[in-house]
């Protein structure tokens, strides 16, 4: 209250400080005059009355002085003074001022972006309605190792009412669509989920409407609602598109709707923003009837009940789970543990690049740190030059408060300027930096500089403002008179205080610049080591494009229905492939290696179970591997090792008998004491489904990423086991942009409805595999060689600095005999001294918190000797460097000079 | 005129809180009603009352009128607020307590400890 009512009073003297003024001047010259009148009664002569009524009355500014002061807006005046003051040192020393403000645009400006993409991914909520009551569901089988198994329709009843927790669900249906009768056939990322879909994350169309109760069907809706980049490259953003027919993977849909532009779905797709959104019922043709152990279903989300925590919801849930495991035994085997997990959707969307972003953030919150123990060790250079100038203030009366006032003032403005020009970077630069950041980083499209950011900014810009300013200020005001104006007098000598300061700041940057060299070193040895990393396959010269057969709803409209018709299909389209001029040998597979385009496993790794003859049938439920079907020359294009038996033939197709080939891990995992060679395996829970004939067995492919090791993976012959994600991989020396004309062409001579999508070379898919780990590492390394640079800059500068301040005592102790050896000797090791000190404290630090970047390395340990070596051995060679040029000027002192000019 | 006393240190704005209390007053008219009821025996420095007039209207305690002075001219009128009657009532009581605790450590004889 009383806060307030003084608030609202400085504020008003701050808005009306003009008037307020005038009226001050008003109220003391009626005093004056009134008090003048009085003594004119008591006999005075006016103009002595005028001249008694001044003096009692006392200094006038002063007084005035003391008004301003006592409702708190005396220093807004010398603030102003303060930063003129400043402004004119800035403008003394160009080049001092271009350096602080260069490095600290740099320094703030990479804070900026980093940060603008942290706030826009990390921090900001989805953009949907409540998104805090938005979940994502999982089902788990922790006993047997399992995480997002599939589900079924009743189960996902189960959770719509009788759990009592979700507001709504709906399953998530992930996949590829293609879509025809365009100018081009295209493959479209769609998304299927249950009418409630747009309501449950509270949408609103662009135009058209979005799905609604009239829209449900047992199978799956003949409408659809498309998106507004579909719309505008489909449709030229034709506002008559509603009612138009849309043919997904040949069945017809009627466009109902258009979402609005920023609209997203908010899960995981192959590649891309899905485009096309339908509505389904899941319990109706072509879906197999609802029953629950029919597992169909591969993600769901749901929105929580308003007022429900997180941990009240997934208490009922797990509840719910154990009284469904009791009351539907055979469905829920005891040793699975099935059961029922919820995350936040915005957790389960940006978890995974929460690791890098913080790292990254890290990196350059360190940076800018590093930039202003720079800006400091200037300062406090300049801040000793002006230790007469300081001296003569205090002498005058300055308080020491208003000296360290007047110091930060000066430091406040050069890192405002400073923060200025870094927004500015951030804002010019930061479409340019977003074209490096890997697509894998969801949310990139909501990136932009909001006011948080600028906020955050504007805080960095202080904080390095007041870390580079708070030393020289305090130690200015530290200044001891007598001393300090017979020092700066003298123009000589090498005050102790303001040494050990700059000691200090010079420690504190190299120990900074240590850590982020060892998290950058840890960064590019993991890089480094998955660049060489053997996939298992030679992957030069080898290019790769993809088809999608279709899905339609009606089977009675699906070519590609059967194996011996799908199995044609690939046989084609290979015998096309090998016909092309500068194609060696074609094969096909279901699943490129590192791409995740396994439709088994969407949204990450999804791997089958399967039994194995002459087990027993309960352990089957711990046997789980990823199927590949590929072609006979799959091995040989990818030049894959085959260890024994044989690779599949043209031979091995639909009616003849089902064979398999295994990598390494299978057979590790499954037969760790016997040959599987002719072993039997078995898919899927149906005892009808024919068992499976193990031939050969292959070295290990890392077929879900250069970085996962050990998944088991089964391979079997595409003529047997045909798939609809048909990747074509050829080996050929021709450059991918060449053969995609050819490679479209061919495919769709067989059938014009296919769209040919992704024709890449196969370095190319391993290349972006790791396109986050490469720019977290180079983004790494940038700062840590910038962070070298700094570091050196600052040991090299106090040095310099020092020798140039002490060349008269040189001068005297070569007068007086000193070798320039020692002279060298004298320099080197204070140099050496303080990298010892700071390398020390960095490895200290270093270690303590490699630890927090375990999930973003890869055969690295946190503690890698290797980086612990190299990085402080390289640092100190570079400090050493950086100490010998300033050291060794200092043995080129003249003593006749040096003495002279003291 | 007797000798006159200085005033005690902070107790300025006391007495301006209760000129004030007795009728709206400028600040020349302050000073007057001060001298008046002390029986013209306190010396305060013309000048420093301004200071403290702002200060008190800056906390709340008294507000301020542009109005007319006895002699027609335009004059700022200070008053007290329902804030500057409870800090005036609770700082006259600190005074008394501190008045009479002082006047009886001063009383105090040899006898009596």
């Amino acid at each position: 209250m009383n806060l307030l009512t003084r608030f609202l009073s400085w504020l008003k003297w701050m808005v009306k400080g003009q008037r307020l003024e005038s009226e001050m001047e008003t109220e003391v010259r009626f005093h004056i005059e009134s008090r003048a009148a009085d003594l004119v009664r008591k006999g005075l002569s006016q103009k002595e009355a005028m001249r008694q009524a001044r003096i009692e009355f006392g200094g006038i500014e002063s007084h005035k002085d003391a008004v301003r002061a006592s409702v708190g807006v005396r220093w807004w005046g010398e603030l102003g003074s303060d930063m003129r003051h400043g402004w004119r040192l800035l403008r003394k020393n160009p080049g001092f001022t271009a350096v602080a403000i260069l490095t600290l645009a740099l320094g703030v400006g990479a804070n900026t972006a980093i940060f603008s993409i942290v706030n826009a991914v990390l921090l900001r909520s989805l953009p949907y309605r409540d998104p805090d009551r938005l979940v994502r569901i999982y089902f788990n089988e922790p006993g047997v190792g399992l995480r997002d198994v599939p589900f079924s329709k009743p189960e996902m009843d189960d959770l719509q009412t009788p759990a009592g927790v979700f507001e709504d669900v709906t399953p998530i249906y992930e996949g590829s669509e293609n879509l025809t009768g365009a100018k081009q056939p295209e493959r479209l990322e769609a998304v299927n989920g249950s009418f409630t879909y747009f309501s449950m994350l509270g949408v609103t169309p662009q135009i058209g409407r979005l799905f609604g109760p009239q829209d449900f069907v047992p199978g799956f809706a003949s409408t659809a609602v498309i998106s507004d980049a579909l719309w505008h490259r489909a449709y030229g953003a034709d506002p008559n598109v509603i009612g138009r027919t849309l043919l997904l993977d040949t069945d017809p849909f009627t466009i109902i709707g258009v979402l609005p532009c920023g609209f997203r779905h908010p899960g995981p797709t192959t590649s891309g923003d899905a485009e096309v959104f339908g509505a389904g019922g899941f319990s109706g043709d072509p879906f197999p009837p609802p029953m629950r152990s029919t597992r169909i279903l591969v993600s769901g989300i749901g929105r929580l009940k308003p007022g429900l925590t997180l941990a009240q919801a997934q208490a009922r849930l797990t509840a719910m789970a154990a009284q469904l495991r009791h009351d539907f035994p055979t469905d829920y085997p005891p040793q699975a543990q099935w059961t029922i997990e919820i995350q936040p959707l915005q957790e389960t969307l940006v978890g995974n690049v929460r690791p890098m972003l913080l790292v990254l953030l890290g990196a350059v919150i360190l940076i800018v740190f590093i930039v202003s123990l720079n800006i400091a060790n200037l300062l406090l250079a300049r801040a000793s030059g002006r230790q007469q100038e300081m001296a003569v203030r205090l002498a005058l009366g300055a308080s020491h408060g208003r000296m360290v006032r007047q110091m930060l003032t000066e430091s406040m403005l050069l890192s405002l300027i400073g923060g200025a020009a870094g927004i500015a970077t951030a804002v010019g630069t930061l479409g340019f930096i977003l074209r490096f950041v890997p697509s894998n980083v969801p949310r990139l499209n909501e990136v932009r500089i909001d006011w948080v950011v600028l906020a955050f900014a504007l805080l960095i810009s202080i904080l390095t403002g007041l870390v580079f300013g708070l030393a020289p200020a305090l130690h200015s005001a530290k200044v001891a008179l007598g001393a300090a104006i017979r020092e700066g007098g003298r123009g000589s000598g090498f005050s102790t205080t303001t040494g050990r300061l700059r000691d200090v700041l010079i420690v504190s940057e190299l120990a900074f610049a240590v850590v982020l060299m060892a998290g950058a070193g840890l960064l590019l040895r993991t890089l480094r080591d998955l660049l060489q990393e053997n996939p298992g396959f030679h992957p030069t010269q080898v290019v790769t494009a993809n088809t999608w057969l279709g899905v339609p709803n009606d089977p009675k409209t699906d070519p590609y229905l059967s194996i011996p018709g799908m199995a044609n299909f690939d046989r084609e389209v290979l015998r096309r492939m090998k016909a092309i001029p500068g194609v060696e040998v074609a094969a096909i597979t279901s699943s490129l290696p590192t791409t995740n385009s396994n439709p088994d496993a969407v949204g990450g790794l999804r791997i089958e179970g399967f039994a194995i003859e002459d087990r027993p049938v309960e352990s089957s439920q711990d046997l789980r591997a990823e199927r590949i079907r590929i072609s006979p020359h799959y091995f040989k294009v990818l030049q894959a090792t085959l260890l024994r038996g044989r690779s599949f033939t043209e031979g091995d197709e639909d009616g003849k008998q089902p064979v398999a080939i295994i990598d390494e891990s299978t057979a590790r995992k499954y037969w760790p004491t016997r040959d599987p060679l002719g072993r039997q395996v078995r898919f899927g829970k149906d005892p009808a489904t024919p068992w499976t004939t193990v031939v050969g067995i292959i070295k290990d492919i890392k077929n879900d990423g250069l970085d996962i090791d050990g998944v088991p993976h089964i391979y079997v012959s595409v003529y047997q086991d045909p798939n609809k994600q048909v990747s074509v991989v050829l080996r050929t020396s021709l450059p991918a942009t060449l053969l995609e004309p050819q490679i479209r062409h061919e495919i769709q001579s067989i059938d014009p409805g296919l769209p040919v999508f992704n024709v890449v070379s196969m370095n190319d898919i391993l290349d972006r595999s790791l396109a986050s780990r490469r720019f977290s590492a180079d983004l790494v390394g940038g700062f840590a060689g910038l962070a070298v640079l700094l570091a050196s800059i600052g040991i090299y500068g106090l040095l310099a600095y020092m020798v140039s301040q002490r060349s008269r005592e040189i001068g005297i102790r070569m007068a007086l005999g000193a070798g320039r050896d020692g002279v060298l000797k004298l320099f080197l090791q204070k140099g050496i001294v303080l990298a010892g000190l700071g390398i020390v404290a960095g490895m200290v630090v270093s270690a303590s918190t490699a630890s927090l970047m375990g999930s973003l390395l890869y055969g690295v340990r946190p503690h890698d000797p290797a980086v612990f070596v190299i990085v402080p051995v390289l640092l100190f060679a570079v400090a050493v460097l950086a100490s010998y040029l300033p050291a060794r000027r200092a043995t080129k002192v003249d003593p006749m000079i040096a003495l002279r000019e003291a | 005129m007797g000798k006159q006393v200085d005033l005690l240190q902070g107790t300025l704005d006391m007495l301006i809180l209760k000129a004030v209390s007795l009728g709206p007053l400028h600040g020349y008219g302050v000073l007057l009603r001060i001298q008046q009821i002390s029986g013209e025996q306190l010396e305060i420095q013309q000048g420093s009352l301004y200071p403290a007039l702002y200060r008190l209207e800056h906390q709340g305690w008294i507000s301020s009128e542009w109005g007319e002075s006895d002699n027609n001219r335009k004059a700022k009128f200070y008053s007290l607020t329902a804030a500057g009657w409870r800090q005036l009532h609770s700082e006259t009581e600190k005074w008394n307590r501190m008045a009479s605790l002082i006047a009886s450590i001063l009383r105090t004889t040899s006898e009596q400890i």
